[in-house]
């Protein structure tokens, strides 16, 4: 991807560059709609269809999936989409629900009650305003103003599918953007053997190495740019570390810092706040 | 004619025309109200004539070093006010980190600086049942630098919302029943009096916005440019024109061309008749889109610009450096 291709609204996408993989249909990411030519020219039937993008981006295609989306802007707003991965804080609760706040100034998100794994009438978990909930978005509703749901379980199985969703307790929370929120749950989500940086990312692992004796740190990623950092096992170093991984994360977000430069941004951080010498 | 007086005047033929090349066609009869207009108070047209006479009836006395002297003396405002409309404008995204999307934008002729910042899709309080049931809504505020936002500013904010409107997809998923909010500040730049033009700043505060949508990753149908003329007394249009201009000028206009080249947005104001609008529509789509204008001669009025040179090529390239820029961890390994 030497020269990466840059759209905007209304920019067509060139046939050439979508995946030439026949077996499967074509799936559009976000920001791209599907349009149909009016022009009465082209007699070919596939030509009528024409792909526009919506947003501003580059154009980024999977050949093996035949997908092909549109790298957006990373520090847009998320939109909350079904089975994300999201952390969501309390706002209220009620009979049956409780009020979560996933992005500022939106509705709020309803959690069911019982939407926990292993949760009944009289065991359900009792959350209070403000507590942390790691949660999976559930459905987003139809049609207009509809309400978003989340829960915390698989309804199939009766677990918490993926592994640690559920209230989330102790730590901290830390703001990113949603382009780094998910390029985070990339690299969590590929398997670990290979110490490749995944997305150009470097700093967790090495994080994670240089932590190792403090007891290692808890990291959960919501797609709505929220980190929770938890680093209960440093004993009285926790909040020194439970800092300075935030502070890493937050850094490597906002000037864009390379691998070599990721490296160097942990040590400096843990030197300057005295938990690795 | 010596060699030294051939090359002087060739040097000022060259700027003429380049100046001209950049104003687009003009017959020689009002040459002189548009220098007494474009380099404002720096060349009387008094002393223009006298140059002109030597230039052309008697070149051999512009060896005369006292000759001389205007010839100089007068490239200079010439090239000053050629490199003014030369200098483009300067923007940034993404500035606001609070901010689904942000974006500044400064323009170099009237010197007006804007910050404007969007959020979307984001619940309007308390107007559930005012708002569109299947849209979303633009809501657009303007904040001048010094003073509480007034009759002009909600003019403009109607204007800005009556466009945007049509441009973004507020049907897209999670925007209907919700609200596009787009502020932008006025942060550098001269202030509008009351009754002032608001033309001046309009063009300004569209370009701010569309970044600020781009930025935001708002859904569009597509972008646009704008552009702001001015026809001055003497009846020549004046493009990118600056305050001094505009205050002067007979009348204003501002006119916005989608990416496809539909005419978005006409706003103007003043005396004038239709065939300056047409010259003004196409010497601003000329500006905006960079499409080459047929000279009365059958030359090429404008230089064969390229993306960069026009305020949709400015858009492109500064949404370009920023993506690459984000994504430089992809695009390096990849």
């Amino acid at each position: 991807m030497a020269s990466p291709l840059v759209l905007l609204p209304g920019d067509e996408v060139p046939s050439r560059h979508l995946p030439s993989n026949k077996s499967n249909p074509l799936k559009l990411g976000p920001g791209l709609r599907l349009l149909s030519q009016p022009s009465s020219t082209s007699q070919n039937a596939q030509s009528q269809h024409v792909l526009t993008a919506t947003q501003a981006g580059i154009v980024t295609t999977d050949a093996k999936r035949n997908t092909v989306s549109l790298l957006s802007f990373p520090n847009r707003r998320y939109i909350p989409t079904v089975n994300d991965l999201i952390i969501a804080q309390i706002h209220h609760s009620s009979v049956d629900y409780f009020h979560c706040m996933v992005t500022p100034h939106t509705a709020h998100a309803l959690l069911g009650q019982l939407s926990f794994e292993g949760a009944s009438k009289k065991t359900r978990p009792m959350l209070r305003q403000g507590d942390l909930v790691y949660a999976r978005v559930l459905s987003i509703g139809l049609g207009a103003g509809a309400e978003v749901e989340l829960t915390c379980v698989n309804p199939a199985t009766g677990k918490s599918e993926p592994g640690g969703l559920g209230p989330l307790n102790g730590g901290m929370v830390f703001d990113v953007s949603t382009g780094m929120a998910a390029r985070l749950l990339r690299a969590s989500s590929s398997s670990s053997e290979q110490n490749e940086s995944i997305d150009g990312l470097v700093v967790l692992s090495e994080l994670g190495k240089k932590l190792e004796s403090l007891g290692g740190f808890e990291i959960a990623v919501g797609r709505n740019g929220k980190v929770w950092i938890d680093c209960s096992n440093a004993g009285e170093s926790a909040v020194k570390a439970t800092i300075a991984i935030g502070r890493c994360l937050q850094t490597v977000d906002e000037k864009g810092l390379g691998p070599a430069d990721q490296k160097k941004f942990v040590t400096r951080i843990l030197r300057e706040m005295k938990l690795v010498s | 004619m010596s060699e030294e007086a051939k090359l002087s005047h060739t040097l000022v033929v060259s700027d003429l025309s380049a100046k001209q090349r950049m104003w687009g066609p003009r017959s020689t009869k009002n040459r002189e109200s548009f220098f007494h207009d474009a380099a404002g108070p720096y060349a009387s047209p008094s002393s223009l004539r006298t140059t002109s006479k030597t230039d052309t009836r008697s070149p051999s006395r512009q060896s005369n070093s006292g000759q001389r002297k205007p010839t100089t003396w007068l490239s200079f405002p010439l090239e000053f006010s050629f490199s003014t409309t030369m200098v483009g404008p300067t923007a940034s995204l993404s500035n606001l980190s609070r901010a689904d999307g942000s974006a500044s934008f400064k323009c170099p002729t009237t010197g007006y600086k804007i910050l404007g910042s969007v959020n979307a899709p984001v619940e309007l309080p308390g107007r559930r049942d005012a708002l569109k049931p299947e849209e979303a809504t633009v809501e657009v505020f303007i904040k001048p630098g010094n003073t509480t936002a007034g009759v002009g500013e909600r003019y403009a904010e109607g204007i800005i919302r009556t466009m945007l409107q049509k441009l973004i997809l507020g049907r897209e998923r999670g925007f209907p029943r919700r609200g596009v909010v787009i502020t932008l500040a006025i942060v550098g730049g001269g202030a509008i009096a009351r009754g002032d033009s608001y033309l001046t700043l309009l063009p300004s505060l569209l370009h701010t916005s569309l970044l600020a949508l781009l930025s935001g990753a708002v859904p569009m149908s597509m972008t646009y440019s704008a552009a702001l003329m001015a026809v001055s007394k003497s009846n020549v249009i004046v493009s990118n024109p600056t305050l001094v201009e505009a205050k002067a000028a007979s009348s204003l206009h501002v006119l916005a061309f989608s990416s496809k080249g539909h005419l978005l947005l006409n706003e103007s104001q003043g005396r004038f008749d239709f065939d300056t609008w047409k010259t003004v529509q196409q010497r601003a789509h000329a500006l905006c889109r960079g499409v080459e204008l047929p000279e009365v001669d059958g030359d090429i009025a404008m230089e064969a610009q390229g993306d960069s040179g026009t305020a949709e090529g400015f858009v492109r390239e500064t949404v370009e450096d920023h993506l690459c820029r984000d994504y430089a961890w992809k695009i390096n390994t990849e």
